[in-house]
């Protein structure tokens, strides 16, 4: 066996307020290489900000978020993206007048060449990674949905919510990141889609040997299921953590959840 | 430079900035509340202004002759008129486009503007030309030194002083106040309190419309003229002089419209040779403080939920 | 193998489209009464009705997408037909030359805002640097005409970088107010300096290219003479062909689709990595080189040039063409741009109202059809690609 595993995301002390408001409190919070990390809370404990806080959409008002071993406190968010981190939206967030290759491409962006001559005089060369992307993006659509992946080069508003799910997803995925954080990845779907979804996430994690993932989810089903280990926060601040059955046991965590005194 | 000139280019500065900040208020309410940039704006001003010399002058045809009637029903004509053409905007433009993105609706109110602008040109009886403002408000001076201090500039800014500070108690004493704020707020919520939203949101317009036609008497009455083209620039002023106060804070707007005047009359003092090259500077310096303060001195309103 | 009838197929709807039309173009630009032309309107608006009804304007797309290449050359000899048509109208090659300059403005315009999302409504301003530009350098200087061109666009791109590099970072309404701020400034900074001219304009020496003099008629053989204007038609299709190559390949690149994200969703780019204000700037910049060079070739044309052709009210024109004729897509733009800029020229009595109408279309269309009257169609980087 090999020793203790990487810490991959590192959230130290972490605050953040707006205004009155307290978003983020002394947030202590790791993540350790290949884990499926589950954050989860009551509506507005803190996760979806915490996202944003690591992702470099707002910035911290005190502590340190590290990755791999790196500050990337207050970096901006195209630095972070760069250094391996992606992610998902709580409102799915893909452009909707773009077609499904389109939309992953955004997320392909460090990886496509965007210089000015490549693009408009080097056609031959620009043809080629066109075709190699498009591989590439075809075969990752395949892992969720084949039907989809025939369907490339179609708007996204013409797909249900389940396909644009998995196309997001797609997005994040394409760049080969070494972290992905899905926010709320099963929001509006059903049981049978939700399963489905987890199904091909786990299938994903597999095939990309180095992928860490945290999730927030309010499905405790899937938290049960893909979560190695689970945060809980509560008006945020870091209530418990633990395995999802230790964390489901806990009075603070019901007591948040449910209000029972 | 003397007391007198120096008094004399304060009050101009003072008279400008009160209508400038009239304008920029209007459109930080359009803004706060439905993330609208209303670009008609100016050219209602405008509209309101012809709205009142048209009253004076079916008036003058009665034979009325009393000034504080002409006055009171100048102003109530224009007030109320664009008040009436605000909602008619917000309901029929503005609203419906609700969904789409939202430099649709930047878009088609500088198309309307353009309407308002050339049925002016086109449709009122010489449109086309600058058309003199009567001078309705009394035009007596004091003498102070080298400085002339008119009642009338005098009146209008304090006039302009009460609506501002009418509309900052309805803002934040009245019923209505509060159903504007809350709807500027966070429209969701607004609507699951009972707020009648597309109620909310034409009042809202109205009231900006209101102050524009306000502005616009005032700018008549001031320069004793109104023209066709006067809305654009104004509108352009005001819409600035919202930005660099903070979009969607009313202080902001009245302070961003007297430094706009400020700037302007630094600039004609210091650059004489030309009128143009005060605008220039003033919109210079104006752009510099976008770049320095992009969300405005005081603080623009943060709509975007990620 | 070969497959000639299919290919042929889709290619016919396309070829009669366009011969339509192009004789249409020529009975209107031909008919001087205003009866006549109101007919020919309204018939015009009949049969375009009664087409999409029985599916033709259909098929037209369809051959326009699928064989391009092929549909570009059928455009480019029908205006050249159209141009050998009217050899010798003066009036009239002027205006087609006018309508294919103001068309590499609105693809300009296009990039701006139809691709990157920037709003520009000082795009007669820009356009109008260009014009300046030109008429300072060819009294002043000896460059080269071409060069003169190439400087027009990059005053313009210059410029509107200066104009936009403060408020990058901000939000689309900021752009808006400050290049109205520009048009208007722009007007009256030209009218108070004499060295630009002042009021009465400017004059603006022809076009000379390798010894060629545009401003002198082209005879060919001892009868035939044609009108000087011919030489501008054929310089500003050269120029169109360009600009409208250009951007279509810009459309279809990763650059094209970075400004398209940077338009939609501008948190969500930056945190794929976008650097938005650079793809901001880029497109700010392309669109008014493509603007100034167009008014570098326009004033050469005009021979001269005063304040008043560049005012608001002309840069709303331009922005009501990329608006009615589909946002981003250039087909419909030079749809548009014809029927704005030919129709007040034809209709006298559009002319007054020719601000009023276009504003009133506009609202319209943001109403009622926001696409415009040929919406942009899906991205397509190689057209007929097919994946194995």
């Amino acid at each position: 066996m090999t020793g203790p595993a990487q810490s991959v995301l590192k959230a130290e002390r972490l605050a953040k307020h707006f205004g009155g408001l307290v978003a983020l409190e002394d947030l202590e919070l790791e993540v350790r290489e290949n884990e499926i990390l589950g954050l989860i809370g009551p509506n507005g404990s803190g996760k979806t900000t915490f996202f944003n806080v690591v992702t470099g959409i707002y910035g911290a008002d005190q502590g340190r978020v590290t990755f791999h071993g790196n500050d990337i406190t207050n970096a901006s968010a195209q630095a972070v993206y760069r250094a391996g981190i992606a992610r998902t939206f709580q409102r799915s967030r893909l452009m909707l007048e773009l077609s499904i290759f389109d939309n992953i491409m955004v997320g392909n962006h460090k990886r496509l060449n965007q210089a000015l001559w490549f693009n408009l005089i080097g056609r031959g060369a620009f043809r080629r990674q066109f075709e190699e992307s498009f591989e590439q993006a075809r075969a990752l659509v395949q892992t969720f949905d084949p039907p989809l992946a025939d369907r490339m080069f179609e708007a996204v508003a013409g797909f249900p919510m389940i396909d644009r799910r998995r196309i997001e997803i797609c997005r994040a995925l394409i760049s080969h990141p070494k972290l992905l954080l899905l926010d709320e990845p099963s929001a509006g779907m059903t049981h049978e889609e939700t399963t489905e979804l987890m199904d091909d996430i786990l299938e994903v994690r597999n095939r990309f040997q180095d992928l860490t993932i945290i999730i927030i989810e309010h499905e405790m089903g899937v938290i049960e299921r893909i979560t190695s280990r689970c945060v809980v926060l509560n008006f945020g601040r870091k209530i418990c953590e633990g395995s999802y059955k230790e964390v489901a046991e806990d009075r603070l965590v019901q007591e948040a959840y449910l209000g029972i005194g | 430079m003397d007391a007198g000139l120096l008094s004399q280019y304060v009050m101009n500065g003072l008279m400008l900035g009160m209508m400038y900040a009239l304008v920029a208020v209007g459109f930080t309410l359009f803004f706060g509340v439905l993330d609208v940039i209303n670009f008609s704006h100016g050219d209602v001003l405008m509209v309101g202004a012809f709205t009142g010399l048209a009253t004076y002058i079916g008036l003058s045809e009665l034979g009325v002759a009393w000034p504080v009637l002409q006055v009171g029903a100048v102003v109530l004509a224009a007030t109320v008129c664009m008040a009436l053409l605000g909602a008619l905007i917000a309901r029929y433009l503005v609203l419906p486009l609700k969904s789409a993105p939202a430099l649709n609706t930047l878009l088609i109110t500088l198309m309307l503007g353009t309407v308002l602008r050339e049925s002016i040109r086109l449709f009122y009886p010489e449109g086309a030309n600058p058309k003199p403002f009567p001078a309705l408000l009394p035009t007596d001076a004091y003498r102070i030194g080298n400085f002339n201090l008119r009642v009338d500039n005098l009146l209008m800014l304090l006039a302009g002083l009460l609506v501002i500070v009418g509309v900052h108690l309805v803002i934040n004493r009245t019923k209505l106040g509060l159903a504007i704020r809350a709807v500027a707020q966070d429209e969701e919520t607004a609507k699951t309190m009972g707020i009648n939203f597309t109620l909310i949101v034409l009042v809202t317009f109205a009231i900006g419309s209101a102050l524009a036609a306000f502005a616009g008497i005032m700018n008549g009455l001031y320069y004793n003229e109104i023209n066709f083209g006067t809305g654009l620039l104004l509108g352009v002023i005001g819409f600035s002089s919202a930005i660099i106060g903070g979009l969607g804070n009313i202080y902001g707007a009245i302070l961003g419209g007297f430094i706009f005047a400020t700037l302007q009359t630094l600039g004609a003092v210091a650059l004489p040779f030309a009128s143009a090259y005060k605008d220039v500077f003033a919109f210079g310096v104006v752009i510099l403080i976008m770049a320095w303060r992009p969300t405005g001195l005081i603080g623009e309103k943060v709509s975007e939920r990620v | 193998m070969e497959q000639p009838s299919p290919a042929r197929a889709t290619l016919l709807p396309g070829i009669l489209g366009v011969a339509a039309a192009t004789v249409y173009l020529i009975l209107i630009l031909s008919v001087e009464s205003q009866t006549g032309i109101a007919l020919l309107l309204a018939g015009g608006a009949v049969v375009i009705l009664a087409a999409a009804k029985l599916g033709a304007l259909e098929s037209m797309r369809r051959s326009f997408l699928v064989s391009e290449r092929r549909m570009d050359l059928v455009v480019v000899a029908a205006l050249l037909l159209l141009t050998a048509f009217f050899y010798e109208d003066h009036f009239i090659l002027l205006m087609v030359a006018t309508v294919m300059t103001y068309m590499v403005a609105a693809l300009g315009l296009t990039v701006q805002f139809g691709y990157a999302g920037v709003l520009n409504f000082a795009g007669a301003a820009f356009f109008g640097i260009g014009c300046y530009t030109a008429a300072v350098l060819t009294k002043n200087t000896a460059l080269p005409h071409l060069l003169v061109l190439l400087a027009g666009g990059l005053m313009a791109a210059l410029i509107g970088a200066l104009l936009l590099l403060p408020v990058l970072r901000t939000r689309g309404h900021y752009s808006a107010v400050i290049t109205i701020a520009f048009t208007l400034l722009f007007k009256t900074f030209l009218e108070v300096n004499d060295v630009l001219g002042g009021p009465q304009g400017l004059r603006v020496d022809g076009m000379r290219l390798f010894g060629w003099e545009f401003n002198s008629n082209i005879e060919l053989g001892e009868d035939l003479e044609l009108s000087f204007f011919v030489n501008y038609v054929l310089g500003a299709l050269v120029l169109l062909a360009f600009a409208f190559a250009f951007v279509r390949r810009l459309e279809r690149s990763w650059a094209g689709l970075n400004m398209d994200a940077v338009r939609l969703d501008e948190t969500a780019a930056a945190c794929f990595g976008y650097n938005v204000a650079r793809w901001k700037i880029t497109a700010f910049m392309i669109g008014n080189f493509l603007a100034g060079t167009a008014g570098a070739l326009y004033a050469m044309m005009l021979g001269f040039i005063a304040p008043t052709n560049f005012t608001f009210g002309d840069s709303l024109i331009l922005v009501s063409i990329v608006l009615l004729g589909g946002i981003g897509n250039p087909w419909g733009l030079a749809v548009a741009t014809t029927i704005v800029i030919v129709l007040p020229e034809k209709l006298q009595i559009i002319q007054e109202y020719r601000f009023l109408l276009y504003a009133t279309l506009v609202i319209l269309i943001l109403l009622f059809r926001p696409l415009g009257l040929l919406p942009r169609p899906l991205r397509s980087y190689f057209p007929g690609w097919q994946s194995r």
